[in-house]
């Protein structure tokens, strides 16, 4: 064994990082370079009277204004399967992020003299903000010709009425939370460039090259294989980088001026276009017997996506099909509402439905163990699910096993069942309390949707190997992880692997790194070209050696017989080349659902999840109704570790992201559009605001995944924020129902009123 | 145009620049050191941290006039050609970052604070970062990897 | 539809070398600026809420000295909240301030940020001013006209606006040195523990023998009215009836009443009256406490 898994190792770029060598997209020059800019309309909604850029136009320094007009193909962002978003407005501006021009400058002040000139007539129309209203018969619609609710989805299972009939108490509560901004360090960007044969050549900070290159060419009018994306150093994305930003606007502004075309988003604009986490009313309803056991639940959710559907539907799906949470419910109905409003638009970040979800359920169930008196840890336990439970959407589970290990492990962890209530008040106007949560996430897209990698792997006769991967590595470590698999299978060191970053004229497609799936998918591709590979290693190396086959071992850069090296991985890899053997190879995975599909199954089901339990010990001052988290002790399942330095940094950094969620963030909105468009004023924790953290890791192998393991990344994020609130009810004996824990919030729910 | 002269990573530079424009924009623009990064343009993350005259500075915030005849530091000084600086190094061994965008600034930081404060405690540490903003950690590798250069820094 | 470009062209800045430039080129223009630190002026500047014609900056000057005298202390106007943070004196005697400092921005934005420019600039918010404030201190302004001196009380307008005229120089502000015992603190409630604007910061300064003796008592207050406050109603009730729970509590109303919060983005103005209160409370408990041990050490 090399021992590549599981062990530490370093990261794949790390040098580049730390030396400023790493390139970002906004850091890469070309020659004649313009810089490109968007304009956006000061009011919306707003029907477009007239947009006018003929003074524009003839600005010094300007080279191209394009509008709606100007776009050859499809002027539509081709992103989900609904493609209601303009990538130029022509009718309507439907939300503060609309672009309505785009320029090309030969320098940021032109690029700006030109927006400025662009003369555009808006009437401003009366807007739809709120998604609730929204729904209601003859409320006014966001688009003339489609109805408010873009989707109603209903999960159903086993006979709720029954489960409510003999259940001997019912908890009622309603949940919202917040809309929430990605705040990745680096704004969207791209560079779009145009080949010597004029294929257009666009380098984007972004999680999904492949998908961004259909974008692109269907909007340029062009063939895809004329269309090249290349992903450098990405800074942080969560989602927000899986739609296209101003790729497909950088490369209309490279095929109209003939010249390579940067286009960097600022942090205002940033934040004033891409797609937040939604902000979910969950109506919650759950039954249970006077022993603590769920009978039903019902669940209606809505989701205010904005005015463009984008990933709304499909986070509103995983919300629903989660719904239960990781606990065994005999009878449940989920109703989840996808809204069009005019408000920020929504899809994919961190967690994508099921922290909303998770916030809702678990705040039921600390009301539900208040209520019978049943401690929260030994209710979850009581109700947690185990191997063949059957899930709303009809999956099995399969390997239950870590659930209640995570309970059980961030209890120990966390000192939970030795709290001392003679802590509850340290000082007269402090109150301490404890809280709990747990969740289950899925890996992948779920049944019926598309959902493969390829990698294409290179084994060179010196003994090292080169590893190509359209799989994105916005700094959650793929690349790395992907890497340690390759070397584990090649038998050589991590060093030894060089990865090239996605391009789609070199890196075969690996579908977006989104999902909690890159791991779990290209690690499989990965290890399946690896074992082309290393077959063909193995038999030279048994030619070579004379040894069989089968006694022979792969690690560390050399062929091992009973304990001994008999040769060297590269020698094996010469010896396989000129025996005409593969040494290179592609390897695809589609993910696979061993469960065959039941009449009255949730078609979008998942069949792999991971579990999490995470402790919150907070301090709430009644005075000033602020939280301070004293400690948060995690669990998370992670099937098996690939490598523990990035384990560790997913589950500190998802928590991290899961405090500012509970407590701090907040993108506020004022008739759809937002007010605190900069980093001074949407906070994120710095440095003085985050926890001590205990992280624990559960490692049960999942039998389909690469070595066992799954993504975790995402799953880390989502029982933070019930567990603070369920920490901060258990302090002050009070419940707040809806994010963020504001001081205000807290004063509020201490004096009785509602929060 | 004026010109200004600067010394960067102990070179000495004359740059044509218009003094009103950034500081981190003549750096990146004008001297190709792409090392700090814009990640807010008002000094709200920290992205963009270099070190001007021993102190660490948001180099969005100052002016090229503001930094004319300073003595600047980048994240593309700190190695000694191939040797990474105990903060560089530090910083890889403990994973201190995963996207990096955040790194340079975060080094910069660091690296002024360490030449102030050679023995930190951890929660000096904390406060001496707590102008850098990271969306992907949760600090505690990075106040580790400080922690830990300062030592090595420190002894040698 | 967007913001204008910052057009700037190399006469758009000067660095003089001496005051008398200075106040020449800033007279030349009544749109002409004073640049020190900058990490105000930049920002608004780039975002087209300040469209500065020359930039003056005060670099060249020796503005920045933090001087000591026998019954004062100086603080140049180009100090920066480092500088100030660095200061043995200004810890020992002014520890408001300097805790005060230690919670503007982060420390790249306190290497730069002047406390000149903190009063300037006229934040309401802004956390150098409250400390200032309850330690009497006073401005001084240079221009055409000559140098004059304005008490901080006087200082502000309103939000962005003090009586320094266009063609004036914010030179240094200063400080009586506390005679007696003296107590004070600085307090504030941000959004975050860092990097915060504040919703409420309150400094308080007693001097006196002790509880029942308090020979001068200050409150101010920052983010919750129009500029930074003294909160002079809660200042009499503690001169004249000493440290007394009674007392505190009346003036930690008191000082309630004097604030005139708005909503804004990082709380309502019903919450930031009720922090005042509360704030003010714990901080004349706890300095009541100090004074308490001042007097007897003294």
């Amino acid at each position: 064994m090399t021992g590549v898994i599981g062990n530490r190792a370093a990261r794949v770029g790390g040098v580049e990082i730390v030396t400023g060598n790493a390139r970002y997209v906004g850091d890469l020059t070309f020659p004649d370079m313009l810089t490109g800019a968007l304009l956006y309309p000061d009011l919306s909604p707003a029907r477009i009277l007239r947009i006018d850029a003929t003074e524009a136009r003839r600005l010094p320094g300007v080279v191209a204004v394009l509008t709606h007009a100007d776009v050859p193909g499809l002027n539509r962002i081709a992103y989900s399967d609904v493609e209601d978003q303009p990538l130029l407005v022509s009718e309507f501006a439907q939300y503060q992020g609309d672009a309505i021009a785009a320029v090309a400058a030969l320098d940021e002040a032109s690029a700006r003299a030109a927006l400025a000139a662009i003369e555009v007539d808006l009437e401003l129309l009366e807007g739809v903000f709120d998604p609730v209203e929204a729904m209601r018969p003859g409320a006014r619609r966001v688009w003339p010709d489609r109805s408010n609710v873009h989707e109603h989805l209903v999960i159903e299972r086993g006979d709720v009425e029954a489960g409510f009939a003999t259940a001997d108490v019912i908890i009622e509560g309603e949940y919202t939370t917040q809309l929430i901004e990605q705040a990745f360090l680096e704004p969207e960007g791209a560079v779009a460039t145009l080949d010597a044969d004029g294929a257009v050549v666009v380098y984007a900070s972004c999680q999904s090259p492949h998908r961004d290159r259909r974008q692109i060419a269907v909007a340029l009018g062009i063939p895809e294989n004329r269309v090249r994306v290349i992903t450098p150093y990405v800074g942080g994305a969560f989602g927000g980088k899986d739609e296209v930003h101003v790729q497909i606007h950088a490369a209309l502004l490279a095929q109209a001026t003939g010249r390579p075309v940067r286009l960097i988003r600022s942090r205002e604009e940033s934040i004033r276009t891409h797609v937040k986490r939604h902000p979910i009313r969950v109506r919650h309803k759950l039954g249970a017997t006077n022993d603590g056991r769920i009978t039903a639940i019902q669940v209606e959710a809505i989701g205010d996506t904005g005015p463009y559907v984008n990933a709304g539907e499909e986070v509103m799906s995983v919300l629903a099909a989660t719904a239960s949470g990781p606990y065994n419910i005999p009878a449940a109905r989920i109703d989840a509402f996808t809204v069009l409003t005019h408000n920020p638009i929504c899809g994919a970040m961190r967690g994508f439905g099921i922290p909303q979800g998770t916030f809702a359920g678990e705040r039921q169930l600390d009301k539900l163990s208040r209520k019978l008196g049943i401690d929260p840890l030994e209710l979850r336990l009581l109700n947690g699910l185990g191997t063949g439970t059957v899930l709303p959407t009809g999956a099995i589970i399969r390997e239950g096993r870590p659930m209640k290990a995570c309970l059980e492990g961030a209890a120990d962890n966390s000192g939970w069942r030795e709290r001392d209530d003679t802590q509850r008040e340290p000082a007269p106007h402090l109150r301490r309390g404890w809280g709990l949560a747990a969740t289950i996430f899925t890996v992948g897209f779920g049944r019926n949707v598309p959902d493969s990698a390829g990698v294409n792997l290179e084994m060179i006769p010196d003994g090292t190997a080169i590893l190509r991967t359209g799989a994105a590595d916005m700094g959650q470590g793929a690349h790395t992880a992907l890497a340690q698999i390759a070397a584990e299978e090649l038998g050589i060191e991590l060093g030894a692997v060089r990865v090239v970053k996605p391009d789609t004229e070199r890196t075969p497609d690996a579908g977006p790194a989104s999902a909690s799936r890159t791991t779990f998918v290209s690690g499989n591709a990965t290890r399946r070209a690896a074992a082309v590979i290393r077959e063909s290693l193995l038999e030279a190396a048994a030619t070579l050696t004379g040894l069989p086959e089968g006694e022979l071992h792969l690690g560390g850069g050399y062929v091992h017989a009973t304990g001994e090296r008999v040769t060297t991985v590269a020698e094996a890899a010469a010896a396989a080349k000129n025996a005409n053997l593969p040494l290179h190879a592609d390897g695809f995975y589609a993910m696979e659902f061993p469960e065959k599909y039941r009449e009255g199954d949730y078609p979008y089901q998942h069949q792999v999840f991971t579990f999490g339990t995470q402790v919150a010990r907070v301090l709430v001052d009644i005075e000033t109704g602020r939280v301070t988290v004293e400690e948060l002790t995690l669990a998370q399942d992670a099937g098996r570790v690939i490598n523990p330095d990035g384990a560790m940094g997913q589950l500190e950094g998802g928590a991290a992201m899961g405090l500012g969620y509970a407590l701090i963030e907040e993108l506020k909105v004022v008739g759809g559009r937002t007010v605190n468009n900069s980093l001074e004023s949407y906070l994120i924790p710095t440095s003085l605001d985050l926890p001590p953290m205990s992280v624990g890791l559960v490692e049960i192998p999942e039998p389909m995944a690469p070595f066992g393991a799954k993504g975790i990344g995402e799953a880390t994020l989502t029982p933070t924020a019930p567990a603070i609130a369920n920490a901060v009810a258990d302090a002050v004996g009070a419940s707040i129902d809806d994010l963020p824990l504001s001081p205000e919030r807290v004063l509020a729910a201490l004096e009785g009123g509602s929060s | 145009m004026d010109e200004f002269e600067f010394l960067v990573n102990g070179v000495a530079h004359i740059v044509e620049a218009d003094p009103r424009r950034t500081l981190l924009s003549v750096l990146r623009e004008d001297l190709g050191l792409t090392g700090a990064k814009e990640g807010c343009g008002q000094g709200d993350c920290g992205s963009c941290v270099v070190v001007m005259d021993g102190l660490a500075v948001n180099s969005c915030l100052v002016y090229a006039g503001q930094a004319e005849g300073a003595d600047i530091v980048t994240v593309e000084g700190l190695a000694q050609g191939d040797e990474l600086h105990p903060l560089q190094k530090e910083f890889v061994d403990r994973w201190a970052f995963q996207c990096g965008f955040c790194t340079p600034g975060m080094l910069m930081t660091a690296y002024a604070f360490l030449s102030e404060n050679p023995r930190p405690e951890a929660e000096q540490v904390r406060k001496a970062i707590a102008g850098n903003l990271c969306r992907c950690t949760n600090y505690r590798n990075i106040v580790e990897a400080v922690t830990a250069a300062a030592m090595k820094v420190s002894r040698s | 539809m967007t913001e204008v470009p910052a057009t700037a062209s190399p006469a758009d800045y000067a660095a003089p070398a001496t005051i008398g430039e200075a106040l020449r080129l800033l007279s030349a223009d009544p749109t002409n600026m004073v640049i020190a630190g900058g990490t105000d002026l930049i920002p608004a500047t780039r975002a087209g809420t300040e469209r500065p014609g020359v930039l003056v900056d005060l670099r060249r000057l020796p503005l920045n000295d933090i001087t000591v005298e026998q019954d004062r202390v100086r603080l140049g106007a180009r100090a920066t909240f480092t500088d100030i943070l660095s200061s043995p004196d200004l810890a020992r005697e002014y520890p408001a301030l300097h805790t005060a400092a230690a919670q503007v921005g982060g420390p790249p934005i306190r290497n730069r940020a002047t406390i000149g420019g903190n009063l300037v600039h006229a934040s309401p918010a802004a956390d150098g001013a409250p400390p200032l404030l309850v330690y009497d201190a006073t401005v001084v302004l240079l221009g055409p006209a000559g140098r004059r001196e304005v008490p901080l009380t006087a200082f502000f307008e309103g939000p962005g606006r003090t009586v320094r005229q266009p063609s004036e120089i914010v030179t240094e502000i200063w400080m009586p040195r506390p005679t007696g015992p003296t107590v004070s603190a600085f307090a504030k409630l941000g959004p975050r523990l860092a990097m915060a604007v504040s919703i409420v910061c309150v400094a308080v300064r007693l001097s006196g023998a002790g509880l029942d003796s308090v020979d001068e008592c200050r409150v101010a207050l920052g983010a919750v009215a129009p500029t930074p406050i003294r909160a002079e109603d809660a200042e009499k009730t503690i001169v004249a009836r000493g440290l007394t729970a009674d007392s505190v509590a009346r003036a930690s109303i008191e000082a309630a009443e004097a604030s005139a919060p708005i909503d804004d983005l990082r709380g309502t103005a019903a919450y930031r009256r009720r922090m005042v209160r509360v704030v003010v409370e714990r901080m004349l408990d706890d300095l009541a406490r100090k004074l308490t041990g001042a007097a007897t050490d003294g």
